[in-house]
């Protein structure tokens, strides 16, 4: 049995779920956010050391022990019942939810994809994640994280006044009750005149690295797919192509060197991931340097895009530990 | 530096300081940075406002004169506690244009999209950039504007959308999120380009009806346009429907001035049978049945002015510097 976690509106699930059903493998698909409101979890530990780890849900009951496979996609979180409504029984809820959780997947004795919640998590932090690139022999930007008004002036002088701003982690926030966003940011002298504020949050600055392409490389187990995206010839997404201005940016599969595509398998591997999506740029000299790892990022726009067949590689993935039973 | 300049320049920073930094707060911003000019007077203090795109935020520096000459400088953003990368965010939809259900449209998109829309003499990219023309043309036009100015765009404005009563008026305005007085503003700026371009007009038109003349020639004439090649020996053949004529054909008997026949026509003499000529993917049979020379009348003139405003706009727009910021 193949144990699909995410929300029940996933569209990238409904991409790779034909794919199971041709391998003939079963699968349930939940979500946690359905959890304690609308399912019951049981773990049971016996004195002579047997288990019964069930799960009821809405439509069905699944013996987690028969989980071969895990796929945490984007499950939501725990919801408590919408009549426990004062608001410290809900964070209570949410925190015994949670650990019960984590503690069922850990008992699962199934192969999961990207993993369970604590390599991701790591892996996800940029700091740590720039760090064992480098380590593993990735060209990376000279990097600063800080918080330190004091350091802006001289990284914008070691960039030659091509310096880029980051955030250490995506979130969301809002000016005057708007919905905002930080992209990467090609810093101007201006921003240097507010310099004070950044004793507020850390940040990440890095000198603007030229393109020729960016990439984004999805890693499924050993497999490696890489995709060019070029949005040079796209004034608003140069700079990110997270802007999407899809008229104007061109999409490809692309033949990573032997040596990168190694690094890339390697590096997911070293966080004990099955599954990572990694950014690259590829400089007009020809030398791919590393930006970051998102251990769970999106590769449903890159198979649509590319042809790439990442969903097999999934599919094939999850079905392996039915198979190999 | 003097001890006066000094204590100029904390004043300075003491203003910076205190000026509101929200876009709908600018001119109230202005109006402190002034009082405090006139206050200053040897300085010859200027604000400058710096509106970002994509957010509320602005930001202001000070333009100083030196008491020795040259100019200085000042910015001096307080700490408002509000991270940096906050602080230098931008909306989430900037640059987008309009959002339907699940698609985000942005700019670039939409115009590209409306250009594949468009009818073959303007595009939506020409008419942008001629509507920049004559605001570049207004930039400076600070001669007050009469109530019948006002009156008159205003009701042409409304016409132009169907607007026709208070309350579909009203309606457009919700629709648009104008309020009663953004909209006396924006019809404000309509008039002024209303009267640059009157004027204009006739300041052009007897000029370009002398180099021009055969052009406002008021003709009658007569054609055909349809999918088939369409003979005629005279103009009396083409006032008749013949029952053969299958498939759609359009007949127009009209009166325009010569320049707005189909090109074909233009020229002709009264009585010749032009045609069938291939023109748009149709074919075109025509005649013109009777044609008086251009007057200097008031009707004539007018258009005279209205194709010679076209032909400058035509000449100003590919002189312009444009640039398409997000194309």
């Amino acid at each position: 049995m193949i144990l699909i976690l995410s929300d029940l509106r996933d569209d990238t699930v409904e991409m790779v779920l034909p794919k199971l059903k041709r391998l003939g493998v079963p699968v349930t698909w939940w979500d946690s956010g359905d959890y304690p409101a609308r399912s019951r979890i049981t773990l049971a530990l016996g004195a002579d050391g047997a288990r019964r780890l069930m799960l009821h849900t809405a439509t069905g009951t699944l013996d987690l022990s028969t989980v071969t496979a895990v796929w945490r996609r984007r499950p939501t979180g725990p919801t408590p019942a919408a009549h426990v409504s004062e608001p410290t029984h809900r964070t209570h809820v949410d925190w015994q939810a949670q650990f019960l959780l984590d503690g069922a997947w850990d008992l699962i004795p199934a192969r999961w994809l990207p993993s369970r919640r604590e390599p991701e998590r790591r892996a996800h932090n940029k700091i740590i994640n720039l760090a064992r690139a480098a380590s593993l022999g990735f060209a990376v930007p000279e990097t600063v994280f800080t918080n330190d008004p004091a350091e802006l002036v001289p990284a914008y002088e070691r960039a030659g006044g091509r310096l880029v701003a980051k955030q250490i982690n995506s979130d969301s926030f809002t000016v005057d009750g708007a919905d905002h966003r930080t992209y990467t940011t090609v810093l101007t002298r201006r921003h240097l005149t507010s310099r004070h504020l950044l004793q507020h949050e850390p940040v990440i600055l890095q000198p603007y690295v030229p393109k020729a392409v960016e990439l984004r490389v999805i890693v499924v187990g050993d497999r490696v797919f890489a995709a060019e995206i070029d949005a040079q010839a796209s004034r608003t997404a140069r700079e990110d192509w997270r802007h999407y201005d899809d008229d104007r940016v061109r999409y490809a599969a692309h033949e990573l060197p032997e040596d990168v595509r190694r690094r890339c398998a390697e590096l997911v591997a070293s966080f004990e991931l099955t599954y990572g999506a990694i950014d690259l740029i590829r400089t007009p000299r020809g030398e791919y340097v590393f930006l970051e790892i998102n251990p769970n990022g999106a590769w449903a726009f890159v198979e649509m895009r590319t042809g790439l067949p990442i969903s097999d590689a999934i599919a094939e993935w999850l079905a392996r530990g039915a198979r190999d039973e | 530096m003097s001890g006066d300049f000094g204590a100029t320049l904390a004043a300075g920073v003491a203003l910076l300081r205190s000026l509101p930094r929200r876009r709908d707060q600018v001119e109230w911003a202005r109006k402190e940075a002034a009082e405090w000019g006139a206050e200053h007077p040897a300085v010859a203090a200027q604000l400058v406002v710096d509106e970002r795109p994509g957010t509320p935020v602005v930001d202001y520096d000070l333009l100083l004169t030196h008491p020795d000459g040259g100019t200085v400088a000042l910015t001096a953003p307080a700490d408002e506690g509000v991270p940096w990368l906050i602080e230098h965010s931008t909306h989430w939809a900037a640059g987008q244009l309009v959002s339907v259900d699940e698609v985000h449209l942005s700019v670039a998109q939409a115009l590209t999209m409306l250009r594949s829309l468009s009818n073959r003499d303007s595009t939506p990219h020409d008419e942008i950039v001629d509507q920049c023309v004559i605001l570049n043309e207004v930039l400076s036009d600070d001669e007050p504007l009469t109530t019948e100015d006002l009156q008159a765009a205003a009701d042409e404005f409304r016409r132009g959308r169907g607007l026709y009563d208070r309350a579909a008026t009203l309606a457009w305005m919700e629709r648009v999120g104008m309020s009663p007085a953004r909209f006396e503003e924006y019809i404000g700026g309509v008039a002024r380009r209303r009267r640059f371009r009157r004027r204009k007009e006739a300041e052009l038109a007897s000029g370009y009806l002398a180099a021009h003349r055969s052009r406002f020639d008021r003709v009658r004439a007569v054609w055909w346009a349809g999918p088939e090649r369409r003979m005629a020996a005279s103009p009396a053949e083409l006032l008749a429907v013949p029952s053969e004529v299958t498939g759609e054909i359009q007949v127009t008997i009209g009166e325009r001035w010569a320049g707005d026949l189909p090109e074909p026509l233009r020229d002709a003499a009264p009585g010749t049978v032009v045609g069938p000529v291939e023109r748009e993917g149709r074919f075109l049979t025509g005649a013109v049945l009777d044609r008086r020379p251009a007057k200097d009348d008031a009707e004539t003139l007018a258009a005279a002015g209205r194709a010679a405003f076209a032909d400058w706009l035509t000449e100003r727009r590919r002189r312009a510097s444009v640039e398409w910021h997000w194309l």
